[in-house]
């Protein structure tokens, strides 16, 4: 089955069997590796991506669901010149990456949070992040993380783009 | 050097930027031509003997390529952590667990590998399976292996316990219990073998020397022919050693049978079932004291259910052996520690390594001491606890650098809300637990580590070291470390991956020993090419060596600030002068000394010491524990990356509390029914606790800038204080963890009836 | 595998009656059986983008009726978020898994995976829902009371699609509330989840309808709690005198997930903070749960 659909901004074909899982789809047919996958079951988050800008897990989404649909991956959240975005930046400077598994999950429901509510407050960080887990760092510096994303995207919105 | 540039200072994680941008490479992204994946068929019978192996259903999957079994291994087919090593591979005849590996299924996907791998027809003549530590004991009990069911068992004398029992004013004495528990990293085992001359392997692991000589043995090879690189890992907390061992080996072998690539990348349920984990525990503590609340006599039996094979077991016997007793100074101490083995997934190393589980039964009794003789919790420890100069529980004085006083003065300095009194709703309970962990490997042998540091002619640095980072921030740590000892900014220092044909065999990355020993070897190799380029600075501002500083990247001459030379043109001076700018030094930690009839002696090259402090809320409707307040102060020497300092200890605390209230391997009949993470209950951020972390400096002589090791102690105390926490809010002693919401409610419905 | 797209109901359960296949709606649960090598159908139908499948509206049917219809490929996120559905509705799907789950899950997902656990079923109970099922053989609605048969257990036939979810209109007036406990606060499965819609008259209870689920092989109805509480003060209501009319009603087991023991406790406690939350709406004191 021939897919079209956009990843990261930019339009992409693959050729893949439909009961493809998009996690597959995106690490063997595209070479992205940065969706990682914990546990196959949609019970970690760590393949978290954004599709049509919510997060869901790739593992669970099968490659027929995503025909004209929007993907972003941990690879489309930086900058096309490189230049990280405040949530990145934000868990880098707070301390929030320990082993960094689950980090390319944690930044993409912390996105699609930040880019819906600007301004969440620690409850609410909590409830988007509350699908993806972390072993490393107890998750004070996560949440520390989006807290500070979210003031720095405040104090200059035009950065973190959408 | 007093006033430091980057030593204490909020640095980022020096290997960050490629976590944050998904670029960072895993085991399971690397990608090589012709790359092949491998499956195990698993026995699925907690005991007896392989009858018939039927390999031809997996053969006729699509994609297959290859099948390998136990006679298919050209070595001994044996791996494990001290010899006589007795885990095999793949399983020959006998099977100990149900998680063991009997079958190896390669395809050209890992779908196939999987398909084939189930399709696997293996026939196994059952055996009564022994599964309890009594089972394992008894005296005309089948023997799981040739010496029987035992796999160490050791005993710590100190003084005489029995006069000093008789002497006491009052004696508690109880049985506790703990679980096993999963590690849980995010990253499941993976490898991926590359085939050669020489034998390349990926690998999410810890001690890729360890990986080396069991992959190099196994395949009949010399080691000098096997490479193991560490790629980014996952996490691994203990858990990586012996599994990457076991199927780094499984695709070595793999590869060099079809010529290419292979790799093995374990499913969450295989990572929880063939895979160690924490061996559960039964401590009985005896413990004598005086009415003034000086503890006088302490007897401990601790057993250790270590599951089918030997693995860690032995060590994980002698730490416990050494740390039941508590950081408490006491004469006359008698401690018995014994490892068994059961027909269950074999244990191993796990953050903590036995301290966790006598801890909690320590810190228990001692609470339950203090409540008999109306003593204040935190003044019993002070009472007994440890100071620089006194003799611990292996004799072993330190003179310096023995914080627990003060980790317990900083805890009772903090400002605490008062107690709420409790409403029909909640109950409210404090606890506090204190605790000693021994640095790096003490009595499990040689502690070596080597570092090299090398400075090219444009001044910046390369660190190579054999220990590997793991998310712990060691990586940043060495780099703070070679870059205040050389006077360079952080964004010149690179630390390589770790590659076993570039770096000395640095043991493995255990016990909190990568900052210590790990960090002296640095600093001790960064301070050799120091030397040249002070020596070269010297000739360049002709004056004498002791007269230059190195700092902000320059070559400064003391007395005049102004004066200074970029340290890129010292560097290429140096060079071409001919001094050396690359150095390869060795850390060793003294050899541990110690009686092997009463284990006493000197054994630990230094000791973290932590007080922790716990306020809860218990629901008396659901037995749902809300954790308001933690405090946990740890005397860590010295500082060297704050923000790394309290991220493992927010982690390590969350992984206590874990233990301690939320996780529990469930076995029924040998096979572990919550093999996934739905049903294993590993903290979401919604269960996440308010750790708050106070380092207290009291400088390791032996550790770089006095640093010592903290990733597991709090792992221990928050556990402890935990269990002491809900003792106080409920008015009931639970001896056994986790602590369940069941178990809360069944005892307030208890209270309640009287 | 085969993965068929119809572009209406119609050509969905035609492909259903003539085909091996499995419906797929959100996959968030098919996915899993899959993986587990539970199933493995030749053929998966997916009508998770059918629009006549999705949406929340408020339609007119038999004799005048007010009736809510909710389109099964509606996702839990959708229903969690809707102010159209009352609030134990919206907080059962709130409950489902995770964030990343209820974007892509859908409701009648939950229905008809019919786990006993499914956070949405025991709030359907308490809103008399009515499942409208479809095939080829046309239309037939099924009272949710006697839809469940078993766990993972309906009454649909092999051939039948869950279309809509309805009830009556009236019950978004009523207050409500669903809790449940899971073996942790994120992402966990329901060791006992329970929902209550209630009238409330000048503080005392009119009518009410308590569900629970996880506690026995269905979801159900406390029909001994039902009777017992209509005449008291929601506001007064006790864990204590709730306790026998709720433990009468469930037979909760001892499994992996939790103890017949504690489920029972816990049951009680749920219910009473499921109505202690319709008292706080009823009270007007805050948005409410």
């Amino acid at each position: 089955m021939r897919i079209q659909f956009r990843c990261n901004g930019a339009d992409v074909q693959v050729e893949v069997e439909p009961d493809t899982r998009v996690i597959d789809l995106l690490r063997e047919h595209l070479g992205l590796t940065g969706t990682k996958e914990g546990c196959g079951r949609g019970e970690c988050g760590a393949c978290t991506i954004l599709l049509d800008g919510v997060p869901v897990n790739a593992c669970l989404l099968l490659a027929g669901k995503i025909a004209d649909r929007e993907i972003v991956t941990i690879e489309g959240v930086a900058g096309a010149d490189g230049s990280l975005h405040p949530i990145q930046e934000a868990f880098l400077d707070v301390g929030a990456v320990q082993c960094g598994f689950c980090t390319p999950g944690m930044i993409l429901s912390a996105k699609a949070l930040l880019d819906e509510n600007r301004t969440p407050g620690v409850e609410e960080v909590e409830e988007a992040l509350s699908g993806n887990l972390c072993r490393c760092t107890g998750y004070g510096k996560i949440v520390d993380g989006v807290l500070e994303a979210s003031r720095r995207l405040t104090e200059e919105p035009d950065r973190g783009g959408e | 050097m007093d006033r430091m540039s980057v030593i204490g200072k909020h640095v980022r994680k020096v290997d960050g930027l490629e976590l944050v941008t998904g670029q960072a490479k895993f085991s399971g992204d690397y990608r090589f031509p012709g790359m092949v994946y491998g499956a195990v068929k698993r026995a699925g019978v907690p005991a007896g003997r392989i009858t018939k192996i039927d390999v031809e259903p997996a053969r006729k999957v699509p994609g297959v390529v290859d099948v390998l079994t136990a006679k298919d291994i050209p070595g001994p087919n044996l791996i494990g952590v001290l010899p006589p090593f007795d885990q095999p591979l793949l399983a020959a005849d006998e099977i100990r667990y149900a998680g063991e590996s009997v079958v190896l299924v390669v395809a050209e996907t890992a779908a196939a590998a999987r398909r084939a791998a189930d399709a696997v027809s293996l026939s196994i003549e059952p055996v009564e399976p022994i599964l309890t530590l009594d089972q394992a004991l008894a005296p005309d009990a089948r023997k799981i292996h040739e010496n029987g069911n035992v796999t160490l068992s050791k005993k710590l004398i100190k003084g005489e316990v029995k006069p000093a029992f008789e002497s006491a004013d009052v004696v508690v004495e109880r049985t506790y219990e703990t679980s096993f528990q999963e590690h849980g990293y995010l990253e499941p085992e993976t490898v991926c073998a590359i085939p050669g001359r020489r034998f390349t392997l990926y690998a999410s692991c810890q001690s890729p020397f360890h990986i080396r000589g069991h992959v190099a043995a196994n395949l009949s090879v010399p080691a000098s022919r096997v490479q193991v690189v560490q790629a980014s890992t996952g996490g691994s907390f203990g858990g990586k050693d012996d599994v990457a061992t076991e199927i780094g080996a499984l695709a070595c072998i793999a590869a060099q049978r079809l010529n290419r690539p292979v790799m093995i990348a374990h499913e969450r349920k295989e990572s929880i079932v063939g895979s160690n984990l924490r061996h559960a525990a039964r401590i009985e503590i005896e413990t004598g004291a005086m009415n003034d609340g000086r503890i006088v006599a302490r007897r401990i039996r601790v057993l250790l259910d270590g599951g089918a094979y030997a693995s860690e077991s032995p060590f994980v016997t002698m730490k416990t052996l050494i740390h039941a007793v508590g950081p408490y100074h006491i004469d006359h101490v008698e401690v018995e520690s014994t490892s068994v083995y059961t027909n269950k997934t074999y244990c191993g190393a796990f953050r903590g390594f036995g301290v966790p589980q006598v801890t909690f039964a320590s810190e228990s009794q001692i609470d339950e001491l203090a409540e008999k003789l109306g003593i204040d919790p935190l003044e019993i420890r002070r009472i007994n606890g440890l100071k620089a100069g006194d003799p611990n529980a292996t004799g072993q004085v330190y003179e310096q650098s023995v914080g627990l006083l003060e980790t317990i003065a900083t805890i009772a300095d903090q400002p605490a809300p008062p107690k709420p009194a409790e409403t029909d709703r909640y109950l409210y309970g404090t606890g506090y637990a204190s605790l000693a962990q021994g640095i790096s490997n003490g009595a499990e042998g040689v502690d070596v580590t080597g570092a090299s540091v090398q400075m090219s002619q444009d001044g910046s640095v390369l660190v190579g070291i054999g220990l590997t980072e793991l998310g712990q921030g060691s990586r940043t740590v060495w780099s703070q470390i070679a870059s205040e000892v050389l006077g360079v900014g952080m964004e010149s220092v690179s630390v390589r991956l770790v590659d076993t044909d570039a770096v000395h065999d640095s043991g493995p990355t255990v016990a909190s020993r990568s900052t210590t020993v790990g960090g002296m070897a640095v600093y001790k190799a960064a301070t050799e090419v120091r030397k040249s380029l002070v020596s070269m600075a010297a000739l360049m501002f002709q004056t004498e060596e002791e007269n230059i500083e190195l700092r902000e990247g320059f070559a400064i001459l003391k007395m005049d600030d102004s004066a200074r030379i970029p340290i890129p043109n010292v560097a290429t001076a140096a060079y071409w002068t001919g001094f050396p700018l690359m150095n390869l030094a060795f850390s060793k930690a003294p050899d541990a000394n110690f009686d092997d009839e009463t284990h006493q002696g000197d054994i630990y090259i230094a000791y973290n010491y932590g007080t922790h402090r716990m306020d809860v809320r218990v629901d008396r409707l659901t037995g749902e524990v809300k954790v308001l307040h933690h405090v946990a102060a740890h005397d860590v020497g010295r500082v060297i990356n704050p923000l790394g300092l309290e991220g493992q200890i927010e982690g390590a605390a969350l992984m206590g509390f874990g233990f301690a209230h939320m996780e529990k391997i469930r076995y029924v009949d040998g096979i572990i029914q919550n093999a996934n993470f739905a049903d294993y209950a590993l903290p979401s951020i919604k269960d996440r606790i308010p750790t708050a972390t106070l380092a207290v400096e009291d400088p390791n002589p032996t550790g770089p800038f006095g640093a010592k090791g903290a990733g597991e102690p709090p792992v221990a105390a928050t556990a402890a204080a935990f269990a002491n926490a809900v003792a106080d809010a409920v008015g009931h002693r639970f001896t056994r963890l986790p602590i369940t919401r069941e178990d809360i409610l069944e005892a307030i419905r208890g209270r309640n009836d009287g | 595998m085969k993965y068929l797209k119809p572009r209406s109901i119609g050509e969905a359960v035609d492909l259903l009656a003539s085909s091996q296949g499995m419906v797929l709606a959100g996959g968030t649960d098919a996915c899993v059986y899959m993986a587990e090598g539970i199933c493995s159908p030749e053929a998966l139908i997916d009508i998770s983008d059918l629009d006549a499948l999705k949406g929340i509206e408020t339609v007119v049917v038999e004799a005048g009726e007010e009736t809510v219809r909710i389109g099964a490929c509606t996702t839990l996120a959708e229903i969690a978020a809707s102010e159209l559905l009352p609030n134990c509705l919206r907080q059962g799907a709130h409950a489902v898994g995770s964030p990343q789950i209820r974007n892509l899950g859908t409701i009648g997902g939950n229905v008809c995976n019919a786990s006993p656990c499914g956070d949405t079923l025991a709030p359907l109970l308490t809103l008399d829902a009515r499942l409208v099922l479809r095939s080829t053989d046309g239309t037939r609605i099924v009272a949710s009371s006697d839809f469940f048969t078993g766990p993972k257990q309906t009454v649909m036939e092999s051939h039948e699609i869950l279309e809509a979810i309805e009830f009556p209109a009236a019950f978004r007036g009523k207050a409500s509330a669903f809790r449940m406990i899971g073996n942790r606060k994120g992402q966990a499965i329901s060791q006992v989840n329970a929902a209550v819609c209630v009238t409330v008259d000048s503080g005392t209870i009119a009518d009410v309808r308590v569900a629970v689920g996880s506690v026995a092989p269905i979801p159900l109805r406390l029909a001994k709690l039902e009777e017992f509480l209509p005449g008291r003060a929601i506001a007064d209501v006790d864990p204590n005198e709730i306790r026998e009319p709720v433990i009468e009603g469930i037979r909760p087991i001892d499994d992996v997930r939790s103890t017949a023991t504690y489920r029972q406790e816990v049951t009680v406690s749920l219910v009473f903070d499921a109505l202690r939350a319709c008292a706080v709406q009823v009270a007007g004191e805050g948005a409410g749960p």
